[in-house]
């Protein structure tokens, strides 16, 4: 129960680092000097000790709909697989209630974009809708695969069933399944080439323009949530596809645990670098990509039994 | 003559649900109506032949309420004709109908040999008997889900419900398309009981295909009710999905997950009912209070009506699917049904299931952006029009049916287990397993699915972590003391102002042009240029219709083939007697040269050499010249 909490605490620490860490990472690729490791915290820091504008044109949606935007995706943070064996963890949330409870937060998020009567927030709203109507159907399809390799339907669980019989004979589909994963990661959260969290130039912003108008400690739970929301997603990723290093004593699969978001940090870092931000209506071929790689995988898992 | 068994008193309690919050909320509405005494009429005997319909016990009890629910129905559409619209509506509400019911007279004809008093039990002897057991699935399908508004025979749900007055669209979209269900699973059940796989198939199929047409013409759609309209066929398709798998399983002997799924079926009809009420009476409301349906028009009402908003948020969450409402149980429980897909030995039809799954999955996608679009525009950002500046909240009656029904909303998601007994002890009446037992297996707080390796649900922790957390969020912010000012939006310099927002046809817009091979929209793009200058213009509007596919194809394609068909019989028709006589004479022809085919020897010459004179004889003697 101590790991438990320890682990929920330490990812949401850390849930801030990462983003600066792919941002800090980009900035080294690029040969531009980088930003401080803790410039999420000072940011959020920053941001709590302002004061906050809210526009006359809101309402209280505006007033409330911040917190909703964050808390399905602290309660998400419970139900993540565990870190190290024998942890105690909650094993039977199944994958549908965590993308509901993501879908939640994003629900509330485009609420929010449409609020303040700006062009901005239901341009954000209206591309955000698009692609997470998108996304959905590609998670359901990936999670039921990895959740057929892993023999249980929770997400806990499967996270502890991998980690113990790693699935070599269903290698195929397990790839397949992974690489779906990962397009969906950077469609969540809305990573280049699908978003770029750095401009706020209309032609591409989806995340930012939601939030255009949000200012102070609003803006720092909505950025706070952007991050818990990536470090769902890594966490979830590194669980369930890279399930290695559970067996090792607590501080030691701790480490290899943020070692592994680390590496997934990475990955994106150098995906970013090396991709442009795809157009609007190119976005949903990405996500074709991930819908039929989720289809692959389970037709192979069905007939090849591979 | 009735019959009150498990599966009746169920729909019963659905239709009290349904109502008893709806009667309020239709006294509240009376005094928009001029035609009070029609209304009140119609409206009662409308309920009454609702109920009549779910415990009649024999076929003419069910065909005599069916027919007065289909007539007063009617009548209710046309309670307000302000245009010729709502009369065309009607009309076309009343063809479908009846369409339908000519394919249940047929099949009741042929399942009771002729005695219609007969009970529904002895009807299965003789369905048994006869040879074409599916041509009798196809006359429920037609019969039942023709009034249900499952593809193709949804056409008439966007133009009859937002015709009818709220209260009524409300109780046709709410309960109505449930009575229709609630048929469908009757005589399946007790007529026509073991099923070919096939048949669920076919359910199934027509399930995901309604699910996916329904939310892609509500996300088009801008008048508020005809998107709810469409938001109906695609709920409905979501329950036919849940009844395929549960009679797939059935036939394939997976007898636990059968159940479940028709569980899942039945309580995605339950909170169908609720939520589409719920945001029937929402829409009504808007609607009472700025006369117009056209959600272009809204905007902002929010602040001026919050009960209103309020439950119309919940019921937006709730058929979102979002959790821990009830539309998201009963989906979850839908899910789990088809991962239970994985026990099936058959490896295609193992495949096929994916598909399913899939287009359940965008379903839910879309259902979100559609009600974030019409909850956005509705209700936030500024007044679109003057009617929307002066809305107030609606009058008492009407909160409180509204409020009524946002509590059997919120019953449905925190007694779950409840209703699920009752749904479980349906279904062992109708000779399934119970599985109730294995779904809440040691407390309530838990629901498991009863696939091998299911998932589990806890609605009640969802909620209380969900507010538990965003409560201790909020009072965290109230205790910091954060100094707050109040400033217009920032417009990019320029003034912010209700034609600076997003509109709802531009907040489907990316989703319009993805689909656009299947919308085929009709822009109207018209601009007021000020002089030569490409971008700069005085007066611009831009316009977007969707024709639905199916009515473009189905409808419009069979209207096109009536037409033709009846010019012929029409040019037939006004020939001189010499024609006639000519034409007696080719039909002699042609029986006898297929008698003798048919009956006596056939060599090739001798029927090409008849074909020929056949053909000759019609050319000259009937077509003739062109003139």
């Amino acid at each position: 129960m101590i790991l438990y909490v320890t682990t929920i605490i330490l990812l949401l620490l850390l849930a801030p680092i990462l983003l600066s860490f792919i941002k800090s990472l980009k900035m080294l690729l690029l040969f531009k000097r980088p930003s401080s490791l803790l410039q999420g915290y000072r940011n959020f820091s920053k941001l709590m000790q302002k004061e906050t504008i809210v526009s006359e044109e809101t309402s209280s949606i505006t007033t409330y709909a911040p917190f909703l935007v964050l808390s399905p995706l602290l309660v998400t943070m419970f139900f993540l697989p565990p870190v190290v064996h024998g942890a105690f963890y909650v094993s039977f949330v199944d994958a549908f209630t965590i993308t509901g409870l993501i879908s939640l937060s994003t629900f509330f998020l485009m609420l929010l974009g449409l609020d303040s009567a700006s062009a901005f927030g239901g341009m954000g709203s209206s591309r955000e809708a698009f692609i997470s109507a998108l996304v959905e159907p590609a998670m359901v399809l990936t999670v039921f695969s990895v959740s057929m390799m892993a023999g249980d339907l929770g997400i806990g669980q499967a996270g502890v069933n991998l980690a113990e019989h790693f699935p070599k004979e269903h290698m195929a589909s397990f790839l397949f399944a992974g690489i779906s994963f990962f397009i969906l990661l950077i469609a969540e959260n809305g990573r280049i080439p699908v978003d770029n969290p750095e401009t706020h130039l209309e032609l591409t912003m989806i995340h930012e323009a939601m939030i255009l108008d949000l200012s102070g400690v609003y803006l720092a739970i909505i950025e706070a949530a952007a991050s818990v929301k990536f470090v769902i997603f890594a966490s979830l990723f590194v669980s369930l596809f890279i399930p290695f290093g559970l067996e090792y004593s607590a501080p030691v699969a701790i480490l290899i645990f943020i070692a592994k978001l680390f590496g997934v940090a990475i990955a994106v870092a150098v995906l970013e670098v090396n991709t442009a931000k795809l157009r609007l209506f190119k976005v949903p071929n990405l996500l074709g990509i991930s819908i039929v790689f989720a289809f692959l995988s389970l037709i192979t898992f069905y007939v090849l039994g591979a | 003559m009735f019959q009150f068994d498990t599966l009746s008193l169920v729909f019963v309690a659905l239709i009290f649900l349904g109502t008893i919050p709806n009667i309020l909320y239709s006294f509240g509405y009376l005094p928009h109506i001029q035609r009070k005494m029609h209304y009140q009429l119609h409206y009662f005997a409308f309920i009454f032949s609702m109920i009549g319909v779910v415990v009649a016990g024999n076929a003419l009890v069910f065909l005599f309420f069916w027919e007065l629910m289909s007539l007063t129905s009617w009548q209710l559409i046309l309670t307000e004709v302000k245009d010729k619209e709502t009369i065309k509506a009607a009309r076309f509400y009343f063809l479908m109908t009846h369409f339908g019911f000519v394919f249940l007279l047929l099949f009741f004809l042929i399942v009771s040999d002729g005695n219609l008093s007969m009970n529904f039990s002895d009807m299965k002897n003789i369905a048994t008997a006869f040879a074409y057991p599916t041509l009798l699935f196809f006359m429920l399908i037609f019969g039942f889900l023709s009034k249900a508004g499952a593809v193709p025979f949804h056409v008439w749900l966007p133009y009859a419900h937002p015709a009818a007055p709220s209260p009524v669209s409300a109780l046709m979209s709410g309960v109505m398309l449930k009575v229709a269900i609630y048929g469908f699973a009757r005589f399946l059940f007790d007529v026509l009981y073991p099923w070919p796989m096939e048949w669920g198939i076919v359910v199934l199929v027509i399930g995901s295909i309604s699910s996916l047409v329904g939310v892609l013409y509500a996300l088009s759609e801008h008048d508020i009710k005809a998107l709810l309209a469409n938001h109906s066929i695609e709920n409905i398709g979501i329950i036919l999905i849940g009844f395929g798998m549960g009679m797939i399983f059935d036939s394939l002997g997976l007898k636990a997950l059968s159940t479940f799924a028709f569980i899942a079926a039945l309580f995605h009809v339950f909170n169908h009912m609720s939520f589409k009420s719920l945001l029937f009476m929402g829409a009504g409301s808007v609607l009472h209070q700025t006369h117009t349906k056209n959600i272009e028009k809204y905007g902002g009402l929010i602040k001026s009506m919050p009960v209103t908003a309020l439950t119309f948020l919940l019921a937006s969450i709730s058929i979102s699917a979002l959790p821990p409402s009830n539309g998201f149980l009963s989906e979850w429980m839908i899910f789990q049904s088809m991962l239970g897909s994985h026990d099936i030995t058959d490896t295609s039809l193992k495949l096929a299931i994916p598909f399913a799954i899939f287009a359940l999955a965008i379903t839910g996608g879309l259902a979100i952006a559609c009600f974030v679009k019409a909850y956005g525009i509705t209700f936030l950002g500024l007044h679109r029009s003057k009617n929307a500046k002066h809305a107030h909240e609606v009058n008492f009656l009407m909160k409180s049916g509204m409020i009524l029904m946002s509590l059997v909303v919120i019953s449905l998601m925190l007694f779950t287990p409840f209703y699920i007994s009752w749904f479980d002890k349906t279904l062992v009446s109708l000779h399934h397993v119970s599985v109730y037992a294995k779904m809440f297996p040691h407390e309530f707080i838990n629901m498991h699915s009863v696939a091998v390796h299911g998932g589990v649900v806890s609605p009640l922790i969802l909620l209380a972590s969900l507010l538990g957390v965003t409560l201790l969020l909020f009072f965290a912010y109230k205790a910091l003391h954060v100094k707050t000012k109040v400033y217009h939006t920032w417009g990019c310099g320029y003034k912010t102002s209700a034609k600076t927002q997003y509109s709802a046809t531009g907040f489907a817009g990316p989703i319009r042009r993805f689909f656009d091979w299947l919308y085929n929209s009709d822009e109207h793009f018209h601009k007021e240029r000020i002089g030569e200058h490409e971008t700069k213009f005085s007066d611009s509007s831009y316009e977007v219709h969707v024709k639905p596919l199916f009515e473009r194809s189905l409808y419009e394609g069979s209207k096109k083939g009536t037409n033709i068909l009846s010019y012929w019989v029409y040019r037939l028709a006004h020939f001189e007697q010499t024609r006639y006589a000519a034409m007696i004479f080719n039909l002699m022809l042609l029986v006898l040269f297929s008698y003798r085919i048919f009956f006596h020897d056939f060599s090739w010459a001798t029927f090409v050499l008849e074909s020929v004179v056949m053909i000759i004889s019609v050319k000259v003697l009937i077509i003739g010249d062109k003139k």
